[in-house]
């Protein structure tokens, strides 16, 4: 042990530490300051965990607190609170480059030791001094900005309340600074880790070692001995069913006979200590009898395979979808094109790892359980955690999110805390690493296609076949929706009068697929796009004007056969179209030496609100003529808040401070689905309006403008806003039927450099025209675009989840600030829906649906060789390029 | 065991059902309940009890599923099973004899409360 002398934020203090304690531990542990985040396992890979140690930047999580004797600290709860921040808060804030927040405070402490040291840095100076600081949300653009802004504050050139929007300028179309966003700024939005909670137990898991095996024993024998140990439970603890159902009932909490996927969980361990419960765990033997394993859909169609699940077949639904004759068109075609195409599996990477709490309020059978954390879906969460664990008096509460991308509509934590809380009568904490977290969570999923895409002499297109299979993985959670989901959108912007396909989804021995930013449509329309691509040179039609003569118009029909009644694609090729043409001209600049350039597009017409959507919305009038909403209207970082907060605030003349959100806890909300699908806008902000313009219709009924004349009228304070989709369902032997109820349009263009010797891509601008409909917050909807942009581009180069060896962000290949490139954002054209809300849509997934496609076509352009298996590394390209010749 | 067994794969949309009932096309999902509660009538209400296996709804039951359905349209939310023994004055063993599938299987179904809306519908 050895004694330390420190400052922390301004206060000397003094530890006595072991030789192994870090500063991180010190700080989030010791003196509860969780501004500063853990992701990466303490490996340094992250950047959440930064502070400033002596007037530098620090990974706090590689620090040892015995080597930091004398030394200074600074974290982000020493500078500034919300009611005071530090300039460098007020210009990340005032940005928009707080999204999820989990970063954020990291990122804050790198700005200032670099402003510190570089008052007025750079681009390429940003970029290098925040290079170890990792960003899933924003693609970085709305950090560097912030980066900037915070220079100029600090150099006095200009100040916060030059730049923050005046109330005057209205709500709508007006970048008013995230509700949430300075808690987060100031490291106080308390994530479910940062959670105090009072003689908690810490919770470890045993996981299967095997990727499929029956279980043929547990021995909980040694664990339960071990120093620290408060006890062992097995599935034969758990009250409930034991199993988590969204579409089937195949995913046990604890496994109880067998496993079908590396880390599923077998026992779970409570100890005083995390390193305690982690050791125990490790002693819980499992005896096994292997199975054979199954990780491709081939191996599982395979004559006389196993069955992963003895109730369902392995290939579990099969959807065909016809419209028109397909293959008749095919045969009449002037150009056909055939190729198979493959996505890779891919982890959706939000920087938080999946950490859970829960606790029971009060004692016996009355005892209330409450479980915080990471869900997307607080009511149906808790409905399927109620049934799983056999406990009906249940609170779920939605913690701070650290980011989603459609990872948290899946249960994975919350279920094995939730029993852990049960079994053990003690409040639980569930902190997985990062590992830990990749093995339980649901991934994106594989898909291979078989396509062939045709035209007509004269340019139009007459059919397109995609015969898709997807690897499931070992549990149904969200399969058959993605499936469907890919037939619903499977002919993109385009008017195609022939669609074949057969979407097949297999079960495999492969991490369970679940819903991931797109969930379908980015898979199918990296084939759809390359496709295009392919048929444009094969007619020898520029690949802009191609796309332009084939755009769907307003009467026609999506490959659902739904008839769609508005369509306000055709200006965003215009809008792009000088865009392109300089791009181009740029690239063709550059000539054909080791690095060559190349331009690729892309679009997609993304659905939003599926037939059957409904969500509810309850707003009251406050005594002090504000109001408050009540929602369960999750927001992991998309800004949610901001777009209830300035629909209330617009609709009802009121200033923002007076519209008060309540949405985290299932106690005081509606249910109102998941905050998925890019549906909350559209639905839940639709909900919205629809109550207030009860309560409008209210007051005006009653001839008063506020809550007391509303109580003296004898009228409600309270209205529940509604929004329906009418229902749909595909026809299960044709597919066709109706389709989403809106969409968001949009076209993205890649510029890319190409080596040709090594095979490295470098992405040097992606420029996007989008039509969402009219625009609530601004710098939200650039942000989502930056940001979708940037997992796009991951996903089209680089990022491959496998199974047991993508452990860390590194084997993941993270996006980073050395990755990123320039973004343009045109939005000149915001079409009012019909049904949207105020006029408006969503756009959280559709921001990287045409990415992958734009990228490969722009590789295709650049050196002549096209990718059909994602991502497309350098040795992909190399290897074609060898091919090529 | 065998991946290409007897049973063949599912098609179509396993949360959506669409059934006849009262003279009426309504949607359940995969559990049987209604998607949407405005479809609900006491009709409707009769045809789900009898599915059940009761042939009449008391007063007692009809309580119930007036609370229930109140609370959801007041709260958003369908009432937790401590909201409904407060609400409607009655034990729980009570509650969960007063329907052949218990509280949630029966009383809530038969009230036309839907599940909560997931990613699968």
């Amino acid at each position: 042990m050895k004694k330390v002398q420190l400052v922390i934020n301004g206060i000397k203090r003094q530890f006595v530490v072991g030789p192994e304690q870090v500063l991180l531990e010190l700080l989030r542990e010791g003196l509860h300051l969780t501004g500063a985040k853990q992701s990466c396992d303490r490996k340094g890979q992250c950047g959440a965990c930064t502070v400033v140690v002596d007037g530098k930047a620090r990974r706090s999580c590689l620090l040892k607190v015995a080597d930091l004797d004398g030394s200074e600290v600074i974290t982000v709860e020493g500078l500034g609170t919300p009611d005071n921040p530090h300039l460098i808060q007020e210009a990340f804030v005032l940005s928009g480059a707080v999204q999820c927040g989990y970063c954020t405070p990291g990122m804050i402490m790198a700005t200032k030791a670099l402003l510190d040291g570089n008052p007025n840095p750079d681009t390429e100076e940003i970029k290098k001094a925040l290079s170890r600081n990792l960003c899933r949300c924003t693609g970085y653009v709305k950090i560097i900005e912030a980066v900037k802004l915070a220079g100029r504050f600090l150099r006095g050139e200009i100040t916060p309340d030059e730049v923050r929007p005046d109330p005057q300028e209205g709500m709508m179309g007006v970048s008013h600074p995230r509700p949430s966003a300075m808690m987060k700024a100031c490291g106080l939005a308390e994530f479910s880790a940062d959670i105090k909670l009072e003689d908690a137990v810490e919770i470890a898991v045993a996981r299967s070692s095997e990727h499929h095996a029956l279980i043929k024993s547990i021995d909980t024998s040694e664990a339960e001995q071990m120093l620290g140990v408060v006890g062992v439970m097995t599935a034969k603890d758990i009250k409930g069913t034991n199993r988590i159902k969204f579409v089937f009932d195949d995913q046990p909490v604890l496994c109880t006979d067998r496993v079908r996927c590396l880390g599923d969980p077998i026992a779970v361990v409570g100890a005083g200590t995390k390193a305690q419960a982690e050791a125990a765990a490790k002693a819980v033997k499992v005896a096994y009898d292997p199975l054979p394993v199954m990780m491709t859909p081939a191996e599982a169609l395979a004559d006389g395979a196993v069955r992963v699940h003895d109730e369902y077949p392995n290939l579990c639904w099969a959807q065909p979808q016809t419209k028109g004759d397909a293959e008749k068109a095919i045969k009449e075609a002037a150009a056909v094109v055939e190729a198979e195409f493959s996505t890779q599996m891919n982890h959706q990477a939000p920087l938080e790892p999946e950490a859970c709490v829960a606790y029971l309020e009060g004692e016996g059978e009355d005892a209330l359980l409450v479980v915080i954390g990471r869900s997307i879906m607080i009511h149906s969460h808790m409905a399927m955690l109620q049934g799983a664990l056999g406990w009906e008096n249940m609170r779920y509460e939605e913690a701070y999110c650290g980011g989603q991308f459609g990872i948290k509509a899946a249960i994975t934590s919350e279920a094995i805390a939730g029993a852990a809380a049960l079994h053990f009568k003690r409040a639980v904490r569930y902190i997985p690493s990062l590992h830990e977290s990749m093995l339980l969570t649901s991934k994106r999923h594989p898909f291979t296609m078989k396509v062939k895409l045709a035209a007509d002499k004269d340019g139009k297109l007459t059919a397109f076949v995609n015969d898709f299979i997807i690897d499931n993985g070992a549990y149904q959670i969200l399969g058959i929706v993605v499936g469907l989901r890919a037939l619903q959108m499977l002919s993109g912007s385009y008017d195609i009068p022939g669609i074949q396909a057969l979407a097949q989804l297999v079960y495999t021995n492969n991490a369970a697929g679940g819903a991931a930013r797109g969930a379908g449509p980015p898979q199918v329309a990296f084939a759809l796009e390359s496709a295009m691509d392919m048929l444009a040179d094969e007619l020898g039609i520029d690949p802009l004007e191609f796309r332009f003569k084939n755009i769907l118009v307003p009467g026609q029909s999506v490959s659902t056969g739904a008839i769609m009644e508005e369509w306000p694609f055709q200006g965003l090729w215009e809008d792009l179209r000088p865009h392109y043409e300089r791009a181009k001209q740029e690239a063709a600049a550059v000539g054909n030496g080791v690095v060559r350039r190349g331009v690729g597009l892309a679009c997609h017409s993304f659905g939003i609100a599926e037939p059957g959507d409904a969500a509810m919305v309850a707003v009251e009038r406050d005594p002090d003529n504000g109001v408050t909403i009540y929602a369960a209207a999750a927001d992991p970082g998309e800004g949610n808040d901001s777009m209830l907060a300035q629909i209330a605030a617009h609709l009802l003349n009121l200033p923002m401070e007076k519209v008060r959100l309540v949405t985290r806890s299932t106690e005081q909300t509606t249910e109102t689905g998941p905050a998925a699908g890019s549906r909350i806008t559209y639905m839940v902000g639709g909900a919205l309006v629809n109550a207030i313009d009860q309560m409008r219709a209210a007051m005006e009924e009653a001839k008063v403008s506020d809550y007391e004349g509303l109580k003296r009228a004898n009228k409600p304070i309270r209205f529940i806003g509604r929004k329906n989709v009418p229902e749909g369902p595909l026809d299960p032997q044709t597919g066709q039927g109706s389709t989403f109820e809106s969409q968001v349009h949009n076209i993205q263009m890649a510029e890319v450099e190409v080596n040709t010797e090594t095979g490295e891509v470098r992405v040097l601008k992606m420029t996007t025209a989008v039509d969402p409909g009219p625009v609530i917050h601004p710098q939200n909807l650039e942000a989502q675009l930056e940001g979708g942009m940037d997992q796009g581009v991951g996903y089209a180069l680089r990022e491959e989840y496998i199974h047991g060896q993508t452990k860390d962000w590194i084997t993941f290949k993270f996006p980073t600030m050395k990755t990123s490139f320039d973004v343009e954002v045109i939005t000149p054209r915001q079409t009012p829906r019909q049904k949207g809300t105020l006029g408006a849509t969503g756009i959280g997934e559709m921001t990287m649906v045409s990415t992958a496609p734009a990228v490969v076509n722009a590789i295709k352009n650049a050196c002549g060789v096209r990718i059909y298996d994602l991502p497309a590394t350098p040795d992909k390209i190399k290897a074609a390029l060898a091919a090529q010749g | 065991m065998t991946g290409s067994g007897e049973s063949g794969p599912l098609s179509g949309h396993p949360n959506r059902r669409i059934r006849r009932i009262a003279g009426r096309r309504i949607v359940f999902d995969g559990e049987d309940f209604l998607r949407n509660p405005e479809d609900w009538s006491e009709e409707v209400a009769l045809c789900l009890a009898r599915e059940d296996g009761l042939q009449e709804l008391e007063e007692k039951q009809w309580q119930v599923i007036r609370f229930m359905r109140s609370y959801y349209f007041h709260h958003g939310r369908a009432p937790m099973n401590r909201d409904l023994k407060a609400g409607v004055h009655m034990t729980l063993m009570a509650l969960e004899a007063l329907f052949p599938g218990g509280i949630r299987r029966g009383a809530r179904r038969v009230a036309g409360l839907p599940n909560p809306k997931s990613c699968a519908g």
